[in-house]
């Protein structure tokens, strides 16, 4: 109102502004910053809970992983089970990172439906993930693009069963920062086939596709917390031939970096919406779980 | 087999992207003392490949590292190090000592 109604002072004003910015960027590019903003850059990768981010890290990082995931609720009875990885991640070039992975699962299978009974805990493949970036996020580009590929060789099924299960899956992930170094979000596109045989029965084929996105806000520089949703649907067939079923999930994510060399993530995912073919109910849990966790620790060496 | 195609054209990507160490890759020289990088604002011009030139005349390791160039490396106490950095956009690529990230920061300005 004051700079309206007094225009030679609203030019004064700009004038001064701009001397302002001009001579603060000129020491500013003279000086050293003295202290470090210390909301810095953060490594969006397993910001997102099951979704992921785009980044892939620095080349010349090595690092071991420890990643839990879990899994609970089906149609009837008793359902639950662990799986625990061991991973090794490298970053060889600005480009391209990649993992290998060894499994191990324990489960608990009680009445649920078209599962045999079962409990124990066995060594259940190996996978690999290699992880392509197209697009890095930075100066120059407000959002990061990356393609990952995980191939895996399965030996226990998600009830406990031998298997001879081999699969990749696919996917485009895309990520932003909503607010520079404070507020991130994630797309990622998953397409996953699937070739199993069990003992005796012939080979079946099947495939999963998903959408998910991802939102989490920095706390403090060293937590950031937010949630996710998730879409995925299951079909017969390398090329979704016949619909089997499917399920949107929700639920919170949290990342907390210890140190520059150690870092938690956590994600809890809520089958909240679902359904299978030829059933009626108003979740899927024939297909899916009904609850998903996710626990990754990782040092960086 | 669609999937062995497509993981073979993921790593012949990945190779063929790999910055080069191209020969007129311009030099960019940065050195550490007392825990502070010096220059802390290097220049270099946008999209030509870069080397990066550490020297640490500290008696203690560091690691130079950067998100937005993505590379990390540790620096000897004493010594010095090479870094390859592809072609970049104008704009300000953060830098830090990653053994002292709350205090060492530099950035490197692309125009």
């Amino acid at each position: 109102m004051l700079l309206r109604v007094f225009p030679r002072r609203r030019a004064v004003a700009v004038l001064c502004f701009s001397a302002t910015l001009s001579a603060s960027s000129a020491v500013h590019a003279q000086m050293a910053p003295s202290t470090p903003d210390p909301y810095h850059e953060l490594e969006t990768k397993y910001l997102f809970g099951f979704t992921e981010g785009a980044d892939i890290g620095a080349q010349g990082e090595q690092s071991v992983e420890f990643e839990s995931t879990t899994q609970f609720g089906r149609r009837y009875g008793q359902y639950g089970t662990l799986e625990q990885e061991v991973e090794y991640e490298s970053v060889p070039s600005q480009y391209f990172g990649y993992e290998l992975s060894a499994h191990g699962m324990g489960y608990s299978v009680h009445d649920v439906n078209g599962a045999a009974n079962t409990q124990g805990a066995n060594f259940s493949g190996l996978s690999t993930e290699l992880r392509y970036l197209v697009i890095g996020r930075g100066p120059g580009s407000p959002f990061g693009l990356t393609v990952v590929a995980e191939p895996e060789w399965g030996r226990v099924d998600d009830n406990g069963q031998p298997v001879t299960d081999l699969s990749t899956t696919f996917r485009g992930i895309i990520d932003t920062e909503l607010v520079a170094n404070h507020l991130y979000a994630a797309a990622n596109l998953v397409y996953a086939p699937d070739v199993a045989q069990s003992p005796g029965q012939a080979w079946a084929r099947t495939s999963t596709w998903g959408l998910t996105s991802g939102l989490s806000y920095r706390l403090t520089p060293k937590v950031a917390a937010g949630g996710e949703a998730e879409y995925y649907g299951a079909y017969n067939g390398l090329a979704f031939q016949a619909f089997q079923g499917q399920a949107f999930y929700l639920g919170p994510t949290l990342q907390v970096q210890f140190t520059g060399q150690i870092m938690l993530s956590a994600a809890w995912s809520t089958q909240v919406e679902g359904h299978a073919a030829g059933e009626n109910h108003g979740l899927d849990l024939t297909n899916f779980p009904h609850q998903r966790g996710n626990l990754k620790v990782e040092f960086e060496f | 087999m669609k999937a062995s195609i497509l993981l073979a054209a993921l790593a012949a990507l990945a190779i063929s992207s790999a910055p080069s160490l191209a020969a007129d890759a311009t030099l960019v020289k940065v050195s550490l003392k007392d825990h502070h990088f010096v220059p802390a604002e290097p220049t270099a011009p946008a999209g030509k490949p870069i080397t990066i030139e550490v020297t640490n005349q500290d008696t203690t390791p560091s690691e130079f590292e950067s998100k937005t160039l993505r590379v990390e490396k540790v620096v000897p106490g004493g010594g010095k190090i090479t870094l390859q950095i592809r072609a970049l956009t104008p704009g300000r690529y953060r830098f830090f000592d990653d053994y002292h990230e709350d205090t060492t920061e530099g950035f490197l300005v692309i125009q």
